[in-house]
């Protein structure tokens, strides 16, 4: 330090460099050093992480309030759709071969909105084995009862009955008795709805139901599933969606 | 022949002159308008310059026909109030039936339109160098496009509205691994609703309009700072191509082996014993 004075400032030196005391000492700034922290880049840093949280404050409400009730699992419960002696049909006993052996009816049940139009075909099927030739031997024991939604497995559009098999209008898509796909685009069977008979206190078999008809004897429908073309029960899938085969590991969740 | 600018000035436009150098130093609007509008365009534009134009033009029908039929329309499942409010514009408001057509007939001219603009890029080959940015965002803009007209459709609120809408969403939901959850939020649950109507009301008429005239206008800033494409005809790109082709050309003849050299460095032993072999 050349040339100081006796009050400890330092003279100018004459080649016109100043090595007097500056208002602000540049320090050295590291940019590639993440430990040196300068007062700016603390502040932006600050700036940046107390945005984000505003951001975040706002946007997790939004889009959780837009998005996670949707996502919410249908509750189910058991609806009474109405009176046994009104909904099954093509039950015993059968007076000549003329009389329908196994019958659907169709009836409307409430889903999660009134918009949803969810009807359920009731059908009266014979089991496996059995064959309408044995119509006089046939007995409650020998029917089982199928809920079958109208909701096409293909994407969704409502299925129609006539003469007991179900065809859909939107792309073609038909079903035998059973809701078994028989041609078109479906990826599987028609979607079914648990399905019993009470008579208010308890349930009620079907081969009861049918040796001793009761007006108080109710059909309710339970839960969604489907079925694949083996009518193996799984989880109630989409439309679109097949229950089996190498396609049906696109949706694991 | 003498300049006109002499002499005082019809009353009026000293002031207005005055007002836009006003607003001009304090914004630059001057700059920035003859930035964006008065632009160099290479020789050869021509109509199919216009779609995109046209495109924009025709979402700025949809803007305004569709705030003045929202003072009309009432987003509710109940009492089929949504279909009876169309049905309300369309019979009974004075010339509801025009401005509905044209919102109507303006979403399907709309899809036409910005077709059209895709296939001139694309046969123009306009998405190439430095415009790939550009093709992006109108792909973005295109998508959007499309999702209006899902959405909108569903707003009629009758028969063929509610089941088009029901398999629209399916196939979004039988998309792999996320088409569920996709559906499920598009659908608000996990079937059709009252909900579902609001929030394609919503999607329709707040969420995609903010983001289609977001990325307009990047679109439109990305057409500007790169300007037009030449057409494929012009002879100065004819000419540039030409040149592209020659000097690869003349590069791949300096890769051929010289006399008495058996390899070349960088080229497989193979290849540069056939390439010595027809030389």
């Amino acid at each position: 330090m050349a040339g100081t004075s006796d009050n400890g400032v330092p003279e100018p030196t004459g080649d016109g460099q100043y090595f007097g005391p500056r208002a602000h000492d540049p320090e050295p700034v590291h940019e590639h050093d993440p430990a040196d922290v300068t007062r700016t880049r603390f502040l932006s840093g600050v700036a940046l992480a107390a945005g984000g949280v505003m951001g975040a404050a706002i946007l997790v409400p939004v889009v959780g309030f837009a998005v996670v009730d949707p996502l919410k699992e249908e509750e189910f419960r058991w609806v009474d759709a109405g009176l046994a002696s009104d909904l099954l049909k093509g039950l015993p006993p059968f007076t000549d071969a003329n009389v329908p052996v196994g019958g659907v009816s169709s009836t409307a049940i409430s889903g999660p909105a009134a918009e949803s139009d969810r009807r359920v075909f009731i059908v009266s099927a014979l089991k496996k084995g059995k064959t309408k030739a044995d119509w006089k031997s046939l007995t409650g024991d020998d029917f089982e009862l199928l809920a079958i939604w109208n909701r096409c497995a293909h994407l969704g559009c409502p299925v129609k009955e006539g003469g007991g098999v179900y065809a859909c209008p939107c792309h073609g898509g038909a079903y035998n008795e059973r809701g078994l796909v028989t041609s078109g685009p479906p990826p599987r069977p028609l979607d079914r709805f648990d399905i019993k008979l009470t008579d208010g206190k308890r349930d009620i078999p079907l081969a009861e139901h049918v040796k001793t008809p009761s007006p108080k004897h109710k059909v309710l429908i339970g839960k969604a599933y489907s079925v694949d073309s083996q009518e193996r029960p799984y989880k109630l899938h989409l439309p679109g969606e097949p229950v089996d085969g190498v396609l049906s590991n696109l949706y694991p969740l | 022949m003498a300049t006109k600018n002499i002499g005082p000035k019809p009353p009026g436009v000293t002031p207005g002159l005055q007002a836009f150098d006003y607003v001009d130093e304090r914004t630059g609007v001057k700059f920035g308008a003859s930035w964006f509008l008065t632009r160099n365009i290479p020789r050869g534009t021509s109509w199919f310059q216009t779609l995109g134009f046209t495109a924009m033009v025709l979402f700025s029908m949809q803007a305004i026909t569709g705030i003045i039929l929202a003072m009309y329309y009432k987003p509710e499942s109940a009492n089929n109030s949504a279909f009876n409010s169309i049905a309300h514009i369309t019979n009974d408001v004075t010339w509801g039936w025009l401005v509905r057509g044209m919102h109507k007939w303006g979403a399907s001219a709309m899809i036409v339109v910005v077709f059209l603009h895709m296939g001139r890029v694309f046969f123009f080959g306009s998405y190439k160098y430095p415009r790939e940015l550009t093709w992006v965002t109108g792909a973005v803009l295109l998508m959007m496009t499309m999702f209006m007209g899902l959405t909108g459709y569903l707003l009629v609120w009758d028969q063929k509205a509610y089941w088009a809408t029901v398999v629209a969403v399916n196939i979004t939901a039988s998309a792999p691994i996320v088409g569920p959850y996709l559906g499920s939020i598009l659908r608000a649950g996990p079937e059709f609703g009252p909900d579902t109507l609001s929030r394609f009301y919503s999607i329709h008429m707040l969420l995609i309009p903010g983001g289609l005239a977001t990325f307009i206008g990047l679109h439109l800033y990305l057409v500007t700072k790169l300007g037009i494409s030449e057409p494929p005809w012009s002879k100065r790109r004819l000419r540039v191509e030409r040149d592209e082709e020659d000097a690869r050309r003349r590069a791949a003849r300096e890769r051929v082996p010289t006399p008495g050299r058996t390899t070349v460095p960088g080229i497989p032993a193979e290849v540069s014993a056939t390439a010595k072999g027809t030389s």
